[in-house]
C-alpha cells in the first residue's frame, strides 16, 4: 500500500512514519502544499496513494484544506468517491465542531493526538487497507 | 477554566448527548413500567434513542455500545413495525433497562477516561433471545414480517486520542546561579530533556537559542516552564540537569491552574513544542466562529521561536456561563416585575378625579421605558444563533447524498437569526428529520428524472430562517418531485388513518398534512436515514410543545417546502385587553386583524342557531364570547358592541365583545390545575388593578367552532 503522510513536527513525524512504514511504502512530506503535489504527481503518475494521513495545523496550506483539494481534484478528474484516497486527520484539534468540518470535507477518519495506535490499525481494517 | 478546554471536544459531545438521551429513555420507562405495554409514542422515541447512540459510538468505535443499541433497536423495529399483541412489558421493560445501565457504565467508563471494556455478550445474546421469541410471536399472530431492519457501518470513524486525564501538571521554575555562563543554552538543555516525556511544554523567555541577551533575562528572573505529562515528580526532577542551578522551584497543579497558567504565560510569548497548547488557545479564540479550511495554517518557523498561526488570533471575548436556571429565574422575575409596574401605573388610588399627576407620569413613563430594556436584554441573552444547528443540518445533507449518490447543493440562508435558546434545543430535532426527508424523498433518485422535467440534473435545498412579526420561519425547500395528492390519500385511506371521505373534501393543505400522521410513510423501501415513519409525527409533536407549527406547501414535480412557524420567546406577548360584561379578556396583537361596528343586517343566522358576519363580501363565522362563557350583564346588541375580526393560520373567526381597555405587555401564566381545561382559552394574566384577565387562545376557538358544525 502507498501511504503519504504530511506533518511538520518532527517528533510526531517520525512517530507516524514508523507506525505507518508497516503496513506499506510511506512517503513524508512537511507542509500542506508538498502533500497536494505529492498527491498529484502520484496520480499523474498512476500511482495513487492509497492512504493519506494529514496532521492540520502545517505551513502553507492547513491539513483542511489538503483534504479539500485532494477531494476537488478527485471530482474534477471524475473519480467516484468510493474510489477516492482514504484520508485519515491526525490531528489534536479535537472540538467537534472540528471534527464535524472534517467530516463534511470528506475525510475517511479523524484521529486524536496522541494517536490511539490500537484504534488506527482498527480503522485501516474497517477502511479496508490492511 | 480547564474543563473549558475540552467541553467541546467530540467525546464530550458524544458523552453529553448520550447522557442526555439515557435520562430521557429512563424517563420513559420509569413512567411505563406499570403499564400494559408501551404506546407508539414511546416504541418510537425508543427506536430513535437506540438509532443515534448506535450511531454515534459506532463513529467513535465503541464497538460494545454498539452492539448492544444496535440489538435492542431491532426490538423496537420490530414492535413498531407489526404492532404485535401480548408482549411480555415487564420483561421489555427489564431488557431497555438493562441496556440502558450497560451503556451508562460504559459512559462512565469514559468520563473518567477508561476503555469502555465491558462485556456485551451475555447482554446481547439475552436480547437476541428475546427478539427470537418476538419474530416468533409475530409469525404466530400472522401479522406481516417487516423487512430486516438494515444496520449501516459508519463510513467515517473518529478516533478518541490517547486518554489524558492521568496527566500531571508542573510548574518548574529553575534559578541558576548568577555566575552561570550560557544560562540560556543550560535552559534550552532542560527544555530538550523533558521533551522526552512531555505532552505539552511551554517555557519562557521563549527566544533562548537565537536571543543570547535571554540569558540575562533568565539569570535576573530564573526559567519558567509550564509541564503537562504522564512521568511522575520524581522522573521530571531526574530529567533536569541541576548542576548550577541555584534552586529549582516544582509544583504541582490541577488541571484549572495549568489553565490559568496557561493564559498568564499569554500567547505572545509563548513557545509551544508540542501542538497542544496552541490548540487549546485555538479552542478559546473560536468558540464563536465556526473553524473553516485554512484556519490552522502555521507560519514557517522563525529560528527558535515557537509555531504561531498565520492568522490574526481575533481579540478574546470575556465570557462567563450562567447556569440557565438562573436565566429562568431571572426571566420569571422579570415577568412579575413587569406585572408589578402594571399594578403601580394603573392603580385604582390614581383614578380620583382632579389629581394632579403630571410628575408622577413622567417618573412612570422613566419607569416603563426601563423595563421594556429589562426585558429586551434579558430576551437577547437568551438568544443563541442558529449557525450551530444549520451547521449540523449541512453535515446531514453532505452526509445523506454521499450515501444516495445524490448531487445536491445546499443553500443556507439566515443563519445568524437568533432565537431562544430554549427553542433551539426544541427544533434541532425535527430539523434534522426535515432535512433528512427532503434529502431522501424529495430529489429525484435519478439525475435524468429531473433532466427531463427541465431541472438542473443537481438537486437544490434550500434551509432558510428568518425573523418576522414576533415568528421565527425556518423553512426547508427542496427542487425535487413534490408530493402527489393521489398517492398520499390512497395511502392514507390504505392505512385506515383517515376517515372514508372522498379526496375532493379534502383541501390541499389537509391532505399535505397527512403525511404528519403516526405511522404514514409514503415511499416503499424505507432507507437508512427516513421512511420508517418516525419523523414527521415526532417533529409536528416537538413543534407543537413550543407552540409552534409545520406549514407543508408542495407541488408536483416542482418541490417542497416545509416551514417551521415557531414563536420568538414564550413568555410575554404583546396583548390587547378588551372587556366582555365583567370579565377583562386578553388577545394577542399579532392575531387580531381588525375591529369593527356592524349593523344587525350584516348577521346571518342560521336555523341550528350558528350565526355568520358578512364583512365586504366576506362571510365569517361569528361567536359571541358572552354567550359561549356565560357571562351577564354583557352588550348582546351587535350594533352597541365591538366586532373583533382574528387570524389564525390562514382561517378567521370574528367574536362580539364589549369594549376595549388597553393594549400592553402581557406576561403569559398558565392557568391553575384546579380549574377545569377550558377550550379557547390558553393561559391567564394579572392586570394593573390586580385582577385576572383570560388569554384568548384563536386556534382553540377555531377549532371548537368547527366542532360545532
Amino acid at each position: 500500500m502507498r501511504i503519504l503522510l504530511a506533518e511538520d513536527d518532527f517528533a510526531s513525524r517520525k512517530f507516524m512514519d514508523k507506525q505507518l512504514s508497516r503496513y506499506g511504502e510511506c512517503d513524508v512530506m512537511v507542509d500542506g502544499e508538498e502533500a497536494v503535489d505529492a498527491f498529484l504527481m502520484a496520480l499523474e503518475d498512476d500511482e495513487p496513494y492509497d492512504l493519506v494521513c494529514l496532521d492540520v495545523m502545517m505551513p502553507v496550506m492547513d491539513g483542511y484544506q489538503v483534504l479539500k483539494a485532494i477531494r476537488d481534484i478527485e471530482s474534477q478528474r471524475g473519480i467516484p468517491k468510493s474510489k477516492g484516497v482514504k484520508v485519515i486527520m491526525t490531528t489534536a484539534l479535537n472540538d467537534e465542531r472540528n471534527v464535524k468540518m472534517a467530516f463534511e470535507l470528506g475525510c475517511e477518519a479523524y484521529a486524536g493526538k496522541p494517536i490511539d495506535v490500537e484504534k488506527f490499525e482498527k480503522v485501516l481494517n474497517k477502511l479496508g487497507l490492511i | 477554566m480547564a474543563e473549558e478546554f475540552n467541553t467541546e471536544s467530540m467525546l464530550d459531545m458524544f458523552l453529553y448527548e448520550s447522557g442526555q438521551l439515557l435520562e430521557k429513555l429512563e424517563g420513559i420507562i420509569l413512567e411505563k413500567q406499570d403499564a400494559d405495554c408501551f404506546d407508539d409514542s414511546d416504541i418510537n422515541e425508543i427506536f430513535r434513542v437506540m438509532h443515534t447512540i448506535k450511531g454515534s459510538s459506532g463513529v467513535l468505535m465503541y464497538e460494545n455500545i454498539t452492539k448492544v443499541t444496535h440489538k435492542l433497536e431491532d426490538v423496537f423495529y420490530y414492535l413498531r413495525e407489526s404492532h404485535p399483541d401480548d408482549v411480555p412489558h415487564m420483561e421489555l421493560v427489564e431488557k431497555v433497562l438493562a441496556v440502558s445501565d450497560f451503556v451508562t457504565g460504559e459512559l462512565d467508563k469514559l468520563k473518567n477516561g477508561d476503555t469502555p471494556d465491558g462485556d456485551e455478550h451475555q447482554l446481547v445474546e439475552d436480547l437476541d433471545e428475546f427478539l427470537g421469541r418476538l419474530k416468533g410471536e409475530i409469525k404466530k399472530q400472522g401479522i406481516q414480517m417487516p423487512q430486516a431492519n438494515k444496520h449501516e457501518e459508519p463510513k467515517q470513524f473518529y478516533i478518541t486520542p490517547v486518554a489524558g486525564d492521568d496527566s500531571h501538571f508542573y510548574r518548574i521554575s529553575i534559578h541558576y546561579r548568577s555566575d552561570t555562563q550560557m544560562s540560556n543554552i543550560r535552559a534550552y538543555s532542560a527544555t530538550y530533556a523533558l521533551k522526552e516525556v512531555a505532552e505539552d511544554l511551554l517555557y519562557t523567555p521563549d527566544d533562548i537559542l537565537s536571543n543570547e541577551a535571554s540569558g540575562d533575562v533568565i539569570l535576573a528572573e530564573g526559567f519558567h516552564m509550564l509541564l503537562q505529562t504522564k512521568s511522575s515528580k520524581e522522573e521530571v526532577i531526574a530529567l533536569i540537569d541541576s548542576s548550577e542551578a541555584e534552586e529549582i522551584n516544582f509544583d504541582e497543579l490541577t488541571k484549572g491552574e495549568y489553565g490559568k497558567a496557561l493564559a498568564e504565560f499569554g500567547r505572545e510569548d509563548a513557545v509551544t513544542i508540542d501542538l497542544g497548547e496552541e490548540d487549546k488557545a485555538e479552542e478559546k479564540d473560536k468558540k464563536k466562529d465556526k473553524p473553516q479550511p485554512g484556519d490552522y495554517v502555521v507560519k514557517t518557523k522563525e529560528a527558535g521561536k515557537g509555531k504561531t498561526l498565520a492568522k490574526n488570533q481575533p481579540k478574546q471575548q470575556s465570557i462567563i456561563s450562567v447556569n440557565v436556571e438562573k436565566m429562568d429565574a431571572l426571566m420569571d422575575l422579570i415577568g412579575e416585575l413587569v406585572i408589578a409596574e402594571a399594578v403601580v401605573l394603573q392603580n385604582p388610588d390614581l383614578k380620583v378625579p382632579g389629581l394632579e399627576l403630571s410628575n408622577f407620569q413622567k417618573a412612570s413613563g422613566q419607569l416603563s421605558k426601563i423595563t421594556t430594556e429589562l426585558q429586551e436584554v434579558i430576551m437577547s441573552m437568551r438568544m443563541m444563533p442558529l449557525t450551530n444547528v444549520f451547521q449540523k443540518m449541512k453535515r446531514i445533507v453532505f452526509d445523506v447524498s454521499r450515501k444516495l449518490d445524490k448531487d445536491i447543493e445546499l443553500e443556507v440562508i439566515g443563519e445568524n437569526t437568533e432565537v431562544d435558546k430554549n427553542i433551539i434545543e426544541h427544533i434541532t430535532d425535527p430539523l434534522m428529520h426535515l432535512v433528512r426527508n427532503s434529502v431522501d424523498h424529495g430529489i429525484e433518485e435519478n439525475a435524468e428524472d429531473r433532466t427531463t422535467l427541465g431541472k438542473p440534473a443537481k438537486g437544490k435545498i434550500t434551509l432558510e430562517a428568518k425573523n418576522e412579526g414576533g415568528k421565527v420561519y425556518i423553512s426547508v425547500k427542496d427542487d425535487g418531485k413534490g408530493l402527489n395528492k393521489e398517492k398520499l390519500y390512497q395511502k392514507a385511506i390504505d392505512k385506515g388513518l383517515i376517515e372514508n371521505k372522498l379526496i375532493s373534501e379534502f383541501t390541499d393543505k389537509e391532505i399535505f398534512r397527512f403525511i404528519t400522521l403516526p405511522g404514514f410513510s409514503t415511499k416503499e423501501e424505507v432507507t437508512e436515514y427516513s421512511g420508517r415513519g418516525v419523523g414527521m409525527d415526532v417533529v409536528v409533536k416537538n413543534i407543537q410543545s413550543i407552540g409552534g407549527r409545520l406549514d407543508i406547501e408542495s407541488v408536483e414535480f416542482e418541490g417542497s417546502e416545509m416551514t417551521l412557524i415557531i414563536p420568538l420567546t414564550l413568555a410575554i406577548i404583546n396583548g390587547i385587553v378588551v372587556q366582555v360584561g365583567n370579565s377583562p379578556f386578553v388577545i394577542e396583537t399579532a392575531s387580531i386583524k381588525e375591529f369593527v361596528r356592524v349593523g344587525e343586517d350584516s348577521l346571518i343566522h342560521e336555523p341550528s342557531g350558528e350565526e355568520y358576519i358578512v364583512l365586504r363580501g366576506e362571510c365569517y363565522p361569528f361567536i359571541r364570547l358572552n354567550e359561549r362563557y356565560d357571562l351577564a350583564d354583557s352588550i348582546s346588541n351587535v350594533e352597541e358592541g365591538i366586532v373583533v375580526v382574528l387570524e389564525h393560520e390562514g382561517s378567521q373567526v370574528c367574536v362580539l365583545i364589549d369594549k376595549l381597555l388597553q393594549e400592553q405587555e402581557i406576561v403569559v401564566k398558565p392557568i391553575p390545575p384546579y380549574v377545569k381545561k377550558v377550550k379557547g382559552l390558553s393561559g391567564c394574566t394579572q392586570l394593573g388593578d390586580g385582577s385576572i384577565a383570560l388569554i384568548l387562545d384563536i386556534a382553540g376557538l377555531l377549532i371548537q367552532d368547527g366542532e360545532r358544525r
